[in-house]
């Protein structure tokens, strides 16, 4: 009995050595990498949300059949994901994000509309580890929403978004250089949507002119509007060697329809970043027949294809320029999380976001889906782009600039 | 002739043939007010779901306009149906504004089921006369608007015959009138505001059908706007008439291309708003409504 008993406890012991070793490394594959997503899932803009949602729900999957990423201690952790509304609408994009705050989410990728992202920007905190502002300390790296400059609201905040006065500058000085004998622009701005209204006013306008354009005007209406004979009459009187429309594809769509009727033809339409979608040739393929668009996203390179038609044929999604972003963003989180010290433990939490954060403040370049993204001072990219045009109602690349 | 008064009048004539959805719009509100004393907030957005229906029925069949037109009305005419059961019949009698809270309920209802299934993404919607365009002098004549005028003429036509040619008109005039010496009648209360709501659900679904392919897209960035000035028009024209919602949809369709051409985009709901305010003050009882004491 007594031998009985001594070979039952050696063999305890030696089991209990045996399995010491592997005991650590299996409750660290219980750890997790807690990543939200937020974008429009319903409402009029939820196509752009359904899209970051499907890339976002392919990433996480591609990262974690391929190990995961490693925390600080040398595990590797899951990531573990959740994608919610914020419907285009602001006050329910902060409360949406105060709640994943609150509880232990690391990152954000999101949001998708500029005018949920510039308040949500200021409920965080203005300055890192300034003690009398009770902001936010919550990193968030937005895909989509678009307008000019925002990241500089909080040093919480960074966007990997199209540099659009880059590109416009960029794509009126080739117009220029391809069409010398043009000489007038007409605008037409959707002044009640903060991108549209922006990008024209601080980018199309501005880079027209720098390029040598004369700027003749611009016709207004707004997001919801359904009848543009009157601003296109004035586009018919005028006759402008270039028509720029920085709407949405709804009005867009009806724009270049009346357009049409009234045999308003220029010899160029340049179109707005967030236009150059499937939604557009969906809406008016045939009319948009020449439109050309700068866009930071288009399948050209081996990786953009790839992601493309896996997101596309597993899940249900559109790979354009907004939606890739999210795929660049995690990368560059898994990235940061490997190189910062992320130790991914209920009592790391804040530290663990300072350290993306942090991490994400150093990067000064990264790949991207169209080759090298730069990082600027102010928390912003310089993506690479190209120019689109609508041609069959799809999209062609006209000019690869890369 | 200058540039100003071949603006002015192109913008008068744009208005005027544009107005005619807002008169069809504005028809349905005013119908259904006229009999129920009840406003259906949902009722561009029940045309706009019959014409998202005809679409449906496009893209399966690839099928002539005037299929995608019928079923877009027989559609509409249904879902008015379901809006009478689910926001005025189940609704409790003694609280007023039951009603009035579901069919804004089934508004955003509607709206977010459009929404969830089209992704929000507009839908190229058939056009056949998406591109008649007439010459008039120094003028431009929209075919599809004036094709809209002329069919909005004939549904004011075909309602007033059904309302004053037809038992079930007559029914209807004496429930809007006398509802309990109606039903002491014989009438049935039911089967009549039944019948008024599959009406004017199907007078939403030709006004639907209409303006997807006067704007040559559906989406439902649609369905709040139209709802609003459906709402502008039957206040403007007198609630309960529908002559008053024609003539007060073309007003509204003339002062906001005027306020477009003269004040630009920024100014042109703010003149319409002005307007509305004005009759409220001024003239509460619109354009044809009874007279309305203060």
């Amino acid at each position: 009995m007594k031998v009985l008993a001594r070979v039952a406890l050696f063999t305890i012991i030696v089991v209990g050595l045996v399995a010491a070793p592997l005991w650590e490394p299996v409750a660290a594959q219980e750890r997790v990498l807690k990543v939200a997503g937020v974008g429009a899932m319903s409402g009029v803009i939820r196509g752009f949300g359904i899209n970051s949602k499907a890339v976002f729900d392919m990433v996480v999957d591609e990262i974690n059949k391929a190990g995961g990423v490693r925390l600080a201690d040398g595990t590797r952790a899951k990531i573990v994901g959740t994608f919610l509304d914020e419907r285009c609408n602001a006050e329910e994009g902060i409360s949406v994000v105060r709640k994943l705050a609150s509880e232990d989410w690391l990152v954000l990728i999101g949001p998708t509309c500029s005018n949920v992202a510039e308040p949500l920007f200021g409920i965080l905190q203005r300055k890192v580890g300034d003690a009398g502002d009770s902001g936010l300390q919550f990193p968030i790296f937005t895909d989509t929403a678009i307008k000019p400059g925002l990241a500089k609201i909080s040093e919480w905040a960074f966007r990997n978004v199209p540099h659009e006065p880059t590109m416009y500058n960029h794509l009126f000085k080739w117009l220029k250089e391809k069409h010398p004998n043009l000489k007038t622009v007409y605008g037409g701005v959707e002044t009640d949507f903060a991108h549209s209204n922006s990008n024209w006013f601080t980018s199309m306008k501005n880079a027209a002119t720098a390029a040598g354009f004369e700027v003749l005007g611009e016709e207004k209406w707004l997001l919801n509007d359904t009848e543009f004979s009157t601003q296109v009459g004035k586009w018919r009187r005028a006759k402008p060697d270039i028509i720029a429309i920085s709407s949405h594809p709804f009005t867009t769509c009806g724009v270049l329809r009346e357009m049409k009727r009234q045999g308003v033809k220029p010899k160029v339409m340049a179109g707005l970043t967030s236009t150059a979608t499937l939604e557009t040739m969906a809406g008016c393929g045939p009319e948009a027949e020449g439109l050309i668009i700068p866009t930071g996203f288009a399948p050209v390179t081996p990786e953009a294809k790839r992601v493309a038609d896996i997101v596309a044929k597993q899940y249900k999604g559109n790979v354009d320029l907004h939606s890739a972003a999210v795929y660049e963003n995690m990368y560059v989180l898994k990235k940061v999380i490997e190189t910062s010290g992320v130790e991914a433990k209920p009592t790391t939490l804040a530290q663990d976001r300072k350290r993306i954060r942090d991490g994400l403040a150093k990067v000064t370049e990264f790949d991207g889906l169209l080759g090298k993204i730069k990082r600027l001072d102010d928390r912003e990219s310089v993506k690479p782009y190209v120019f689109a045009v609508a041609k069959n109602s799809d999209w062609a690349v006209l000019f690869d600039p890369r | 002739m200058t540039d100003l008064a071949i603006d002015v009048v192109q913008q008068l004539l744009n208005g005027f043939l544009f107005g005619s959805s807002y008169a069809l719009i504005g028809i349905g509100f005013t119908m259904i007010f006229g009999v129920m004393d009840k406003l259906n907030l949902a009722f561009a957005v029940t045309g706009l779901a019959g014409a998202y229906t005809g679409l449906l029925l496009f893209h399966l069949t690839r099928g002539p306009f005037i299929l995608v037109f019928l079923m877009a009305v027989a559609a509409a005419g249904l879902i008015g149906l379901v809006i009478e059961l689910a926001c005025f019949r189940w609704m409790p009698r003694d609280y007023p504004l039951a009603p009035l809270m579901a069919t804004m309920g089934m508004l955003f209802f509607v709206d977010e089921v459009v929404s969830h299934a089209t992704h929000g993404r507009p839908m190229a919607f058939p056009a056949p006369m998406g591109q008649v365009m007439m010459d008039v002098g120094p003028w431009l004549v929209r075919g599809d608007l004036g094709f809209m005028f002329l069919v909005s003429l004939a549904v004011m036509g075909a309602l007033w015959a059904l309302v004053y040619k037809t038992r079930l008109g007559l029914a209807t005039r004496a429930v809007s009138q006398q509802p309990v010496a109606a039903q002491l009648c014989g009438i049935g209360l039911t089967r009549v505001n039944a019948a008024v709501f599959i009406i004017t659900g199907m007078v939403g679904g030709v006004a639907g059908t209409l303006i997807g392919s006067a704007v040559g897209n559906l989406s439902p960035l649609l369905s709040l706007p139209l709802t609003v000035k459906g709402l502008v028009t039957a206040v403007l024209g007198g609630l309960g008439s529908i002559p008053g919602a024609i003539v007060a949809g073309l007003l509204l369709g003339i002062v906001e291309y005027e306020a477009l051409y003269f004040f630009g985009i920024g100014y042109r709901d703010m003149v319409t708003y002005l307007l509305l305010f004005a009759f409220l003050v001024f003239r509460p009882g619109g354009l044809f409504g009874q007279r309305v004491g203060r």
